[in-house]
């Protein structure tokens, strides 16, 4: 029986299988023939075979994990289904399941472990930093790391919140008992495992010195490991893509009745706005990628100026993905903090309506903003004032979400519980964000700090000050909840306390270091910067140390001590705290009847949903 | 109490989920889905026009590069057919006309097969290749890229064609599945998808829309690609 497990569809199977897959692709590759192959191969260069391999790996890793058993049952005319292995035990973590509590997890896990990578390559281009000149990487290597560093957390954070929280909440918000399309929820979360490992890969291939934007020409007369980033992205691309489709439909189709628009939790209105964006622009994304490997492989000439291509294209087209995905990352984090706050405020959400506005209204700009990424690019100058005037549009639906959120706090009964700190340290975080995004919308002043650490720190400040310290909000919120477990509140205060003194401490010197002059990507810099980067290095360091306490925290609640959770630990009214902890596999005995008020905190009873959980049976 | 401990769980009382759910699912899957495709085409529209305003070095279209106006013409008129036929079909697979159904859906799966190997056909007698300029790389990224989408909805249209034989001796909305049938379980999966035949309306419903709007981007495609 064992044996027969090992060798069944389940991970084992699947990492087997894509490292075969890998190799095959890889020989299939070089008996590919044409002159200007040959040209680079002599030099060990020969992108087609990577990506060759890079494609059959995949195919073979999610062969392995079952993926293609149900589209071959289709293609012999067997009829539809919907679950898999929903109940197999532990092996269901390792494998495709379609229990969307258990892709939640498998996301929680998946993406925290590459995020961790991510993060110690941050530390180790800050240890280089700790001196105006080489320290211990050369310049490729430093490029490699910035590069390394900036796609994985800009890929694995794309779905850092949908992906664990919505896949995990939503359907129980919304009174369902499962996603829309399970077996896509799970391909996504399996493309994102596959995209991850194919991007550490790069290490192999000489790395890539393009940074997450992976901007022709440089990309395109690059070494192999371009081709990782290429497909680690096109692969993210995929994923987010079908993950926010998914999203959309589950909502639109099965919310339970009496849960009208009006209605829905605002982290759901945070998930539908964010899924939008995913699904019209990550397929930008997957096309330009696909152009830019044409390009290495076929020799196109898309971004090659010698040959009646442009690598503005490339720019253009990246950006019109790569802004509505900076909005991918922030609207989740806002999603979450406006759930948050009315639950430790005790009052209803604050203008529920001005936040769902905020949300579409950001949602809509973000698309019609992406040359300020080019203003210093050499564009037609009279793109620049629209640009400018759109991208500082975006800060009046992003201030609708702040007065939100301050309308919640104003007269509330705050509990400091760690869910809630985060929360607060996000609207500190984003708005410090925000309000030094001001600088790179506006035309003469972008002309200053782009490409300096300014840019650098702010984006940091949106994208970690926001999205990170909400996803850990959402972690020390809802994870009791998912895994039936309690987290340690003290150690939670303590990292909580750490990594928002760390973090503001590391960024904050970083946008003065940015106003006077330091550039990014660029391993040396001037000797009068060194004690500021010897403070932000240090600080960064202190901020990597408090992900130490934060792991710590999670191991020894969740594993070792395993403190059982109360159902309602927050005493939240929302649908999902209503539920035994953990929820049971088929979510509501009955679907639930939703009342007319998403938040009726303040004494107003009688307005909860009505939820008929499941029975257990010995 | 752990997570795996809860499982046990009385699925007798649970109450079954409509199979009406799995159909507007697949409704609006399928307009979603169409919406990502056009934004798939979108990356190459703009570049087409991004390239050609440019024209670096005068290298966009140099002489000599030509597509093959008999190819793009024959291509445009087996997928349009091919989406007329699922069309046709699709309404009689609603009306439970469902030979008449197989019969054109089978044409529909010619047509489209055909068009793809016409692409191929002329990907190999186009007289230009990919290093002649920001036409011929939109050209060939652009076809290849609809080429590998046309293939995958095709494998979709398989799909239902091959249900519908398999199961072409059951009564319309009365075929059900047995407990367990689905994907195994007994208990968990009882109201799984209970009536293939019947969903299956859905699902060319939802294929035809889709595959409509891959033709419509596909006549795009020929306008800008061949006419323009």
């Amino acid at each position: 029986m064992k044996l027969r497990r090992l060798i069944g569809f389940n991970l084992l199977t699947a990492v087997v299988l894509g490292v075969v897959g890998f190799y095959v692709g890889w020989w299939l590759g070089h008996l590919v023939k044409a002159e200007s192959i040959e040209y680079f191969d002599d030099t060990g260069q020969n992108d087609i075979a990577l990506f060759v391999a890079y494609f059959t790996g995949v195919v073979g890793f999610l062969v392995g994990l079952g993926f293609a058993n149900y589209p071959v049952q289709r293609l012999l005319g067997k009829p539809p289904s919907l679950r898999e292995k929903e109940t197999a035990g532990i092996g269901r973590y390792f494998g495709l399941c379609t229990d969307h509590k258990v892709v939640g997890i498998q996301y929680l896990i998946g993406i925290g472990a590459f995020i961790f990578i991510g993060g110690l390559n941050a530390m180790l281009i800050r240890f280089e930093l700790l001196r105006p000149t080489h320290l211990a990487w050369n310049g490729n290597n430093y490029l490699t790391l910035v590069g390394l560093h900036g796609t994985m957390m800009m890929g694995m954070m794309t779905s850092g919140i949908l992906g664990p929280f919505a896949n995990y909440f939503v359907p129980l918000m919304i009174g369902a008992r499962r996603m829309a399309f399970p077996r896509i929820e799970a391909l996504t979360f399996w493309l994102l495992m596959a995209a991850g490992t194919i991007l550490m890969t790069a290490l192999a291939f000489g790395g890539f010195p393009t940074g997450w934007t992976g901007y022709a020409p440089l990309s395109e007369q690059s070494n192999m490991g371009v081709d990782a980033y290429i497909a680690f992205f096109a692969l993210v691309g995929l994923s987010m893509m079908l993950l926010g489709l998914n999203m959309l439909v589950t909502v639109i189709t099965m919310r339970a009745p009496g849960l009208s628009w009006s209605r829905l939790p605002i982290f759901v209105w945070g998930t539908i706005t964010t899924s939008v964006l995913m699904v019209l622009a990550a397929p930008v994304l997957v096309s330009t990628l696909f152009m830019l490997a044409l390009d290495r492989t076929a020799q196109t000439s898309f971004f090659n100026v010698q040959a009646g291509g442009s690598p503005y294209l490339y720019e253009n087209l990246f950006w019109i993905f790569g802004h509505p995905e900076v909005y991918v990352l922030a609207l989740p984090g806002m999603g979450i903090v406006l759930e948050i706050l009315p639950v430790f405020a005790r009052k209803p959400l604050w203008g529920y309506r001005l936040a769902v506005t905020g949300m579409v209204g950001i949602m809509l700009l973000s698309f019609l903003v992406w040359q300020h990424h080019l203003f210093v690019s050499g564009i037609n100058g009279d793109l620049r004032p629209f640009y400018m005037l759109s991208t500082e549009l975006i800060s009046l639906p992003t201030g609708f979400i702040f007065v939100c959120a301050l309308g919640t706090l104003w007269a509330g009964r705050i509990r400091l519980t760690v869910p809630m700190l985060f929360a607060l340290a996000w609207i500190f975080n984003f708005l410090v964000g925000g309000l030094s995004g001001v600088f790179l919308s506006d035309v003469p002043s972008d002309v200053t700090t782009h490409g300096s650490f300014f840019s650098m720190a702010h984006f940091h400040y949106t994208i970690m000050g926001g999205l990170l310290f909400a996803f850990f909000g959402a972690i020390y919120y809802w994870v009791p909840k998912m895994t039936g477990f309690e987290l340690n509140e003290r150690l939670g205060k303590i990292h909580f306390w750490v990594m928002f003194i760390a973090f503001n401490s590391t960024f904050g010197p970083l946008l003065v270091i940015g106003f006077l002059g330091m550039p990014r990507r660029v391993v040396t810099y001037a000797g009068y910067l060194q004690g500021a980067n010897e403070w932000v290095s240090i600080s960064a360091f202190v901020l990597g140390a408090s992900m130490l306490v934060f792991l710590v925290n999670l191991v020894w609640t969740q594993v070792f001590v395993r403190t059982p959770a109360a159902a309602n630990p927050w005493g939240s009214k929302s649908i999902e705290f209503q539920l035994p902890s953990p929820v049971p596999v088929h979510n509501f005995d009955r679907i639930p009847t939703f009342g007319p008020d998403p938040y009726p905190y303040g004494g107003i009873e009688g307005t909860r949903p009505v939820v008929v959980p499941a029975r257990p049976t010995a | 109490m752990s997570e795996l401990a809860q499982h046990s769980t009385d699925y007798g009382v649970v109450e079954h989920e409509s199979t009406s759910t799995v159909e507007r699912n697949l409704a609006i899957g399928s307009r979603l889905w169409a919406s990502a495709l056009v934004f798939f085409f979108f990356a190459f529209l703009f570049a087409y026009f991004y390239l050609r305003s440019l024209n670096e070095n005068g290298l966009f279209k140099p002489k000599g590069v030509h597509a093959p106006q008999g190819f793009g013409i024959a291509i445009v008129i087996c997928l349009v057919l091919s989406a007329t036929l699922l069309y046709l079909g699709a309404a009689d697979q609603r009306a439970d006309r469902r030979p008449a159904w197989r019969l054109k859906g089978l044409g529909a799966f010619a047509f489209g097969i055909a068009a793809i190997a016409l692409q191929i056909i002329a990907w190999a007698s186009i007289g230009f290749g990919p290093t002649d300029g920001g036409y011929a790389s939109v050209y060939l990224g652009w076809t290849g890229l609809y080429t590998i989408f046309v293939f995958g909805t095709l494998y979709w249209l398989e799909t239902c064609l091959a249900l519908s034989y398999r199961y072409r001796g059951e009564p319309f909305g009365k075929a059900e599945v047995a407990p367990g049938d689905a994907s195994g379980d007994a208990h968990r999966e009882a109201h799984d998808i209970a009536n293939p035949v019947h969903l299956n309306t859905s699902e060319v419903s939802a294929l035809t829309f889709t595959w409509t709007t891959l033709v419509a981007i596909g006549v795009v495609t020929w306008l800008v690609l061949y006419v323009l």
